[in-house]
Parts: structure tokens; sequence; C-alpha cells
């Protein structure tokens, strides 16, 4: 019989940082209501942005990533090897799509797990074996069972929501113009701390978005090691998508950043950046949490 | 339980669906209907396809099989053969003129690896019928569900064919409503 460890642990950071980052962000709302900004106008725009977000996610990473939608026909192999995982999992199959480029890379997008799409590179399809590559979509279709483009959407309204209300503060100056009475010297300590009350917001909502998102992809990375049955398998991919990706030039990667947090592993160069504000953990510490979920199917 | 599966979700747990077995069976009386109404005759082969997994208690599992089947074969003359397909799954492939040992030696085998506690794994048992076009009875273990599928050549199916056979047998087979998760399988080895 094979029991599939539970990971208490990062259940726990993940509902940390999602209390935390809740915790911030009702604190900040709050006390600008007590200031009396006008939150009504801005909200409704945040909340379109949102919508518009939530709605349209898929078509405009696919549109902007440059991938097209590969029918059944078309892509037989990529679409039955998608197909079984789904059975198994019993989840209705996302559509695929595929990217034209020289990085092996894969991502996921969509609201729900009806209406989310799968791509994958071609370099991705012609680099890997077929355990690997499975193992790589078995990774993506657990973010769309996680509903990760939500979470992370969601996550990422907060901060944006911190960031807009700044901008607007440095705009129109906070709303202080009005003058509606009160002292000077109470119009001149709003006027500092609201932006660095902004800015603070931002700075640990970003981050913690970040560490959000390593979460969820350790999340998905055992999800695949379940759905697989095979943590080697995607360890190899990781491996190979790895070494493959340093030795592209860094020049193409720049462009493709902004997706980072939906790839498998992202396009970003080098070991300098901090691994606070990556969204992806490292590869060593995605192998070394696979090695661990292995040993523990064994014993 | 939609409630566990979203918070599953939300904290990004992954469960795998358990395997029910109890529907299994009715494929048998459902082929005595369809020789009957349709003139389709079931084929002599049918297969159970599962995902190998890496662990030492499914190496012995497997094993297991081997000599359950070997046994059986001697038993019943149904005669089997496992294989490895294109995208690397495992098919328990057993030939019987009878078809209801057919039915049971499939049960037999995905009863063990459900009780090896490999039920999560069971992708499906394939039932073959052939009257000018094969016709295929896909049982799914997830939802204890069978659903009809007939493939035409490049990756087509037979949809019209396929909503036919499902109205004529719904009284008598659990069949799969949700015609989104009548997963096509091609290259079906039976």
């Amino acid at each position: 019989m094979v029991r599939w460890p539970r990971d208490f642990g990062l259940q726990v950071r993940m509902l940390g940082t999602l209390f935390v980052l809740g915790v911030i962000y009702f604190i900040f709302i709050a006390v600008l209501a007590y200031i009396g900004v006008e939150t009504l106008l801005l909200l409704a725009v945040m909340l379109l942005v949102l919508l518009i977000q939530y709605f349209f996610s898929d078509r405009m990473v696919l549109w902007s990533m440059g991938a097209r939608e590969v029918s059944e026909q078309e892509e037989p192999h990529l679409t039955e090897t998608l197909t079984r995982l789904c059975a198994i999992a019993n989840l209705p199959r996302p559509r695929l799509a595929l990217v034209d480029s020289a990085i092996p890379n894969a991502f996921a997008t969509g609201r729900n797990p009806k209406n989310s799409v799968i791509a994958v590179t071609s370099s991705l399809v012609s680099t890997l074996s077929q355990d690997e590559l499975e193992a790589v979509l078995a990774h993506e279709l657990s973010h769309v069972k996680n509903r990760d483009v939500m979470v992370i959407t969601f996550a990422g309204f907060l901060s944006t929501a911190a960031y807009f209300l700044f901008r607007n503060w440095l705009t129109y100056g906070s709303g202080l113009g009005s003058g509606s009475g009160g002292r000077r010297s109470d119009k001149a300590a709003l006027l500092i701390i609201i932006p660095l009350l902004a800015a603070v917001v931002w700075l640990i909502s970003f981050l913690l978005i970040k560490a959000l998102s390593r979460y969820r992809e350790f999340a998905a990375d055992r999800g695949s090691a379940i759905l697989t049955g095979n943590p080697s398998h995607l360890a190899s991919a990781l491996v190979k998508i790895s070494g493959e990706m340093s030795g592209v030039p860094t020049k193409d990667l720049r462009s493709v950043e902004g997706m980072n947090a939906f790839f498998i592993i992202p396009a970003i160069s080098g070991t300098s950046i901090l691994n606070l504000l990556s969204t992806h953990p490292t590869v060593e510490q995605r192998l070394a949490a696979l090695e661990r979920i292995q040993r523990e199917m064994k014993g | 339980m939609a409630w566990k599966d979203a918070l599953d979700s939300l904290f990004g747990k992954t469960t795998l669906p358990r395997a029910t077995i109890d529907n299994l069976f009715s494929i048998a009386t459902a082929s005595v209907t369809m020789q009957g109404a349709m003139n389709l005759n079931p084929s002599k082969t049918a297969g159970l396809c599962f995902k190998p997994i890496e662990s030492s208690t499914y190496d012995t599992a497997r094993t297991e099989i081997e000599e359950l089947l070997e046994l059986s074969s001697r038993e019943t003359k149904t005669g089997y053969r496992i294989i490895t397909d294109a995208y690397r799954f495992t098919w328990v492939l057993l030939e019987d003129p009878d078809f209801d040992d057919l039915v049971t030696g499939i049960h037999l085998v995905s009863q063990t690896l459900i009780e090896r506690g490999f039920g999560s794994y069971l992708l499906c048992a394939v039932f073959r019928f052939e009257h000018e076009k094969p016709v295929y009875w896909i049982y799914n273990f997830k939802q204890g569900r069978y659903y009809p599928f007939v493939p035409l050549p490049d990756q087509k199916r037979d949809n019209a064919a396929e909503f036919r056979i499902k109205s004529l047998l719904e009284k008598e087979l659990p069949i799969q409503k949700e015609t989104g998760l009548w997963y096509p399988l091609w290259g079906i080895p039976v």
C-alpha cells in the first residue's frame, strides 16, 4: 500500500502567508478609511482590473506568450498523455497550446479547471522523454486543479491595490487638496504617512506573493509526484530544463520574465537573484523536496 | 464533498480519487442486450490499463498479478499478456471466448490492484464489441461508470454511434452522464 505523505508544514506556511496578506490588506484599508481617502472609486477600478484579469487571463497570457492552441489531431501524443493524467485524477481535460520557443518550459493559465489551458514550448516536447513530459504536464495540471491562477491573481490584486493607492496619492495629493479643515500639521503628517504606508504594504505583499508562489510550486511538484506515481520523473525533467536554460543567452530570456509566476522553471538566468524575490524555489530545493517524497513512498 | 475539494485546491493538496469496482460486472448483462438488439458481438479479448509506479510494493503487486494470471489461466483457459504501451502504461490483456470469464478475469486483476493500494493508478478497463467497426466500452474506475468509445481514423470519434449505443443501454449499464469525461483512448491494444 502506498501512503502519500501529507505535507502539513507546506499547508501551514501557505495558510500563514494568506493570513498575513489578508491582515495587512485589511489594516491598510481600515487606516485609509479612517483618514478619509476616497477609496470607493479606487476600489471600483481595482475590482474592474481584477475581473478583467480573472476572466481574460487565459487569452491574455496565451496572446502575450505567442501560444497557439492545438487540436487533438495536431498533437495526438501530447493530448493523449494529458488525457490519461486527467482520467487518473478525474478532471476535465484542459486545452493544449504550443509556444514556438528554444526555451524548454511550460505554463498553465485559466480561471478554473473547465476554462484552462496548458501550454508547452516546442523545445520542451523535443527535449524531454515521455516520462519527463508527462511529469511536467502533471505539474501544470496540479496548478490547474489547485486554481493557482485564481489564488495568485487574487493575491496580486491585494498588492496591486496598495500600489494603485500609492500612485493615486502621488497624482492627486492624497485628496487633501480639497481643504476640509483640520490643522496644517495634521495634513503634513498624513502627506508623509500615506505614501509610506502604501509603499510598505506594497513591498510586504510583494514579498508575500513571491513566497506564496513558491509554496504553490512545491504543492504542484508534489501533485505531479502523486499523479504520475514517480517523483523521479519530474526531478529529471527539472534537471534537464534548468540545464538547457542556463545555456540559452540572457537576452532572449528577458522578454519572458513577466510570465515567471506561471512557468515551471522561471526564465531568469543567474543565481545572484535573492531567493526572497523569486517566484520559484531553486531547482535544488525542489529536487530535495521530490527526493523526500520518494523516500516517504518507499518507507 | 465539494467544499472539501475546494479546500484541498486552495491549499494545494493532491489526493487521487479512489477506485470503485462495483459496477464493473454490469457489462456482462449489457453484452447480452447488445448481441440481441444491435448484433454487436463481444470480442474475445479485453484489457485493463494502469500506471506503473515507483515503489517496491508495486513490484510485489505486479509479481502477484502475474502469478494469479498464471494460475487462473490453467483453470479457466484464459490467455493473458502484459504489455507496456507508447505512453508507458501497463496493459493486462486477457483472451477468452467466454465473455463472462473475461469480465471475471478483469475484475480479479483490478480487485488485486485495489487491495494492494494501487486503485488510484487504474486508468480503465476496456471491452471491445464488434459489428462492422469496433465499439469499445470503457470502464472508468474513478467514476465507477462506463462510457462508449467508437474510434475513427485520424484521432476522430464517431459521436453519433456513441450516443446511439448509449441511449440503447442506458437502463442496464451505469453510464457517465457528463460527456466531457468520456476520455478518448487512442491505440487501444485490445
